[in-house]
């Protein structure tokens, strides 16, 4: 400790990672009732080409006069040029955000945490669960195996969703189900009101699908991101069909205040979840109290 | 090292006073005085004020490094360029407990670690003076159990040891030693019998805590995660008033929370922190109404877990010196020495040798 103090004495500037960026939102689209992809580009030039991140990994944005908040990337580093966010209308500073247009500015900074574990999944199957709006961080990870394709072997999407209004990405992920070489299933919890009767997909429970996946468990890596509740029964359908705990990989949401360990507020069990996630094992959904 | 006995001097106790107005050419001077009955690190004009018979100040010498209430950016909506408004100043801090300078070292270890230290934490660092005084227990001091009793391993410039009527000087950088060199006739080259006196009253201080007062830290992570779901927590909860007393006061306690506060015809933001305490019900909770630590024994239980379990994981190191602060400034009577007692009391009764007695009998 010591010696890292007297190492930093001696730098007569450190990288701030606290200050953000300037952005500029270049697209907004209209997922479903309060969610909302929107494009950002970076006003210096440059950066949008040097700036990069892995899937997984999330950046502070800042809404003007209301603060930051931690959004995960849902675009993939295989696309420069922007950076793309999905963000659901839920609290004081997202409903500003989702107030603001096409060209107006922000500050954003990142990326932080740790990714899903790409490298580690090269030579293998990859199986991606989404639930909700635990698409938008899985479909960075969906585009990044797709455009590094022959990377991996057979990759599998199992989307759930609560009903139809609440899809997300619609024309998106209808046009994977035609490729072949991603192999997509989506299901909806139930068929409930009018609406939910355009849905020409599955019904029922996500987990209902993972026995269906036709993949070798030992060498195929599995990519969970959905609400926290979901983990315990994914996970434990997961581990009954034999695949195995140190390559299943969970997404975690908390309260965060700075994005890189100083805040404190992301602690789950003795980790952080800014810099120690927020990609975890599924081990740790055992290992830390509290987690899900 | 630190210890170097080649740069150690020697300070009469009636040079303090000049000791410490010369000082003052090297930063603002920041030293404990006593208001009514209580103890507080102030800025010093007068160094007669200054109070070096304390056992413990209300708050930690912190406030002086990492403010409670901090501005990290200013910038306009429109343009969104952050300025930092920030600028460190010089300053001394004397009479620094070791509790607080292990407490310190521990906010270095968890500013300045890893991939992002913090810019603002560093510049107010390295303006930064750090001047010990040895110290002396009282019934809330546990630091002899915590292992920070003592200044090792921390950083600091220069450390006072109390050797009567005169004060053992140990260097601890070459600041310090600019310190000594510009005020040399203070200072007089150690005798031998100064060196008997030093090393005397540095081994007994460990005598002077009473049993009764200080905790078994041994092994407290596992103790703390086998009786994680004990009732214990309940109990010691049930008289909490999450008021955040003990993580306000703690040397070691970093979280806080950061708001961007417009100006009021909204052309300037301000993006202010304030420390806060996960005591409080609203620390964890997001948007869309989740709570994180739903209630006050998972608040309670939060602060020991950090603490034991938490930064030995992420700084090496228990994130608590032992200075006994939380438990004498808590309103409501809490002692994390008596708690720390009660969850290795309910699981572990290795002392009275009843829990292997009762595997024989089983």
């Amino acid at each position: 400790m010591k010696k890292s103090l007297e190492k930093l004495l001696t730098i007569s500037t450190v990288h701030d990672p606290f200050k953000p960026q300037k952005v500029r939102i270049a697209d907004i689209e209209y997922l479903a009732p309060d969610h909302k992809r929107f494009s950002f580009v970076f006003v210096d030039e440059e950066l949008n080409e040097t700036w990069s991140f892995k899937p997984g990994q999330f950046v502070m944005l800042t809404v003007p006069k209301a603060g930051e908040i931690p959004i995960s990337i849902c675009s993939s580093p295989t696309r420069k040029g922007t950076v793309e966010l999905t963000v659901r209308n839920v609290g004081r500073k997202t409903n500003v955000l989702h107030q603001m247009k096409c060209g107006d500015v922000l500050g954003l900074r990142g990326p932080y945490g740790n990714s899903f574990p790409v490298d580690l999944m090269e030579g293998h199957n990859v199986l991606i669960i989404a639930g909700g709006l635990g698409m938008a961080p899985l479909r960075s990870l969906v585009w990044y195996v797709l455009d590094k394709r022959e990377k991996y072997k057979k990759v599998y999407l199992l989307y759930g969703t609560r009903n139809y209004e609440s899809v997300l990405y619609k024309d998106e992920l209808g046009r994977l189900k035609s490729r072949n070489d991603i192999k997509c299933i989506y299901i909806l919890d139930k068929v409930g009101t009018e609406e939910d009767k355009n849905w020409t997909d599955r019904e029922g429970l996500i987990t209902s699908l993972i026995p269906e996946v036709d993949l070798d468990p030992a060498d195929t890596y599995v990519a969970v991101c959905g609400p926290p509740v979901a983990y315990k029964f994914i996970g434990a359908e997961l581990i009954k069909n034999g695949y195995q705990e140190s390559k299943v990989f969970v997404s975690l949401e908390r309260k965060m205040e700075c994005g890189v360990g100083k805040c404190g507020h992301c602690q789950v069990g003795y980790k952080f979840t800014c810099v120690d996630g927020p990609i975890f094992p599924l081990w740790d959904t055992k290992n830390l109290p509290k987690m899900i | 090292m630190e210890f170097q006995l080649e740069t150690a001097k020697i300070i009469p106790k009636e040079n303090l006073g000049e000791f410490l107005e010369g000082l003052k050419s090297f930063g603002r001077l920041v030293a404990p005085v006593k208001k009514k009955e209580k103890f507080y690190f102030s800025e010093i004009d007068d160094v007669s004020k200054v109070d070096t018979d304390y056992i413990r100040t209300i708050l930690p010498p912190k406030k002086f490094i990492l403010e409670y209430l901090r501005e990290r950016f200013e910038y306009s909506p429109e343009k969104m360029e952050f300025l930092e408004t920030f600028k460190p100043q010089s300053q001394v801090v004397f009479g620094l407990h070791s509790c607080d300078l292990h407490g310190i070292a521990i906010l270095d270890a968890v500013y300045l670690k890893g991939e992002n230290p913090d810019p603002r934490y560093l510049a107010a660092r390295k303006e930064t003076v750090l001047i010990g005084i040895s110290c002396a227990p009282d019934e809330d001091c546990f630091c002899i159990s915590t292992g920070t009793a003592f200044p090792d391993g921390t950083s600091w410039d220069l450390f006072f040891t109390d050797i009567g009527d005169s004060y053992f000087i140990s260097i601890g950088s070459a600041k310090g030693d600019e310190i000594v060199h510009s005020l040399e006739q203070l200072f007089k080259e150690i005798s031998k019998r100064d060196l008997v006196l030093y090393k005397k009253v540095t081994a007994e201080k460990k005598y002077m805590f009473k049993d009764g007062n200080i905790p078994d830290i041994e092994r407290i992570s596992q103790v703390i995660e086998l009786e994680f779901d004990s009732e214990i927590w309940d109990e010691e909860a049930k008289r909490c008033f999450s008021c955040g007393t003990c993580t306000n006061t703690c040397p070691t306690c970093f979280c806080y929370t950061s708001v961007d506060v417009p100006s009021l015809d909204g052309s300037v933001v301000k993006r202010v922190e304030f420390i806060t305490s996960c005591q409080y019900p609203y620390y964890s909770l997001v948007a869309g109404g989740h709570w994180f630590h739903e209630n006050l024994k998972e608040r309670f239980r939060n602060r020991y877990y950090h603490k034991y379990v938490g930064y030995p994981y992420q700084i090496e190191r228990f994130g608590c010196v032992g200075c006994g602060r939380c438990q004498h400034e808590c309103p409501a009577g809490i002692r994390i020495v008596d708690t720390l007692k009660k969850l290795r009391g309910a699981g572990d009764e290795e002392k009275s040798g009843k829990a292997t007695d009762n595997i024989h009998s089983a």
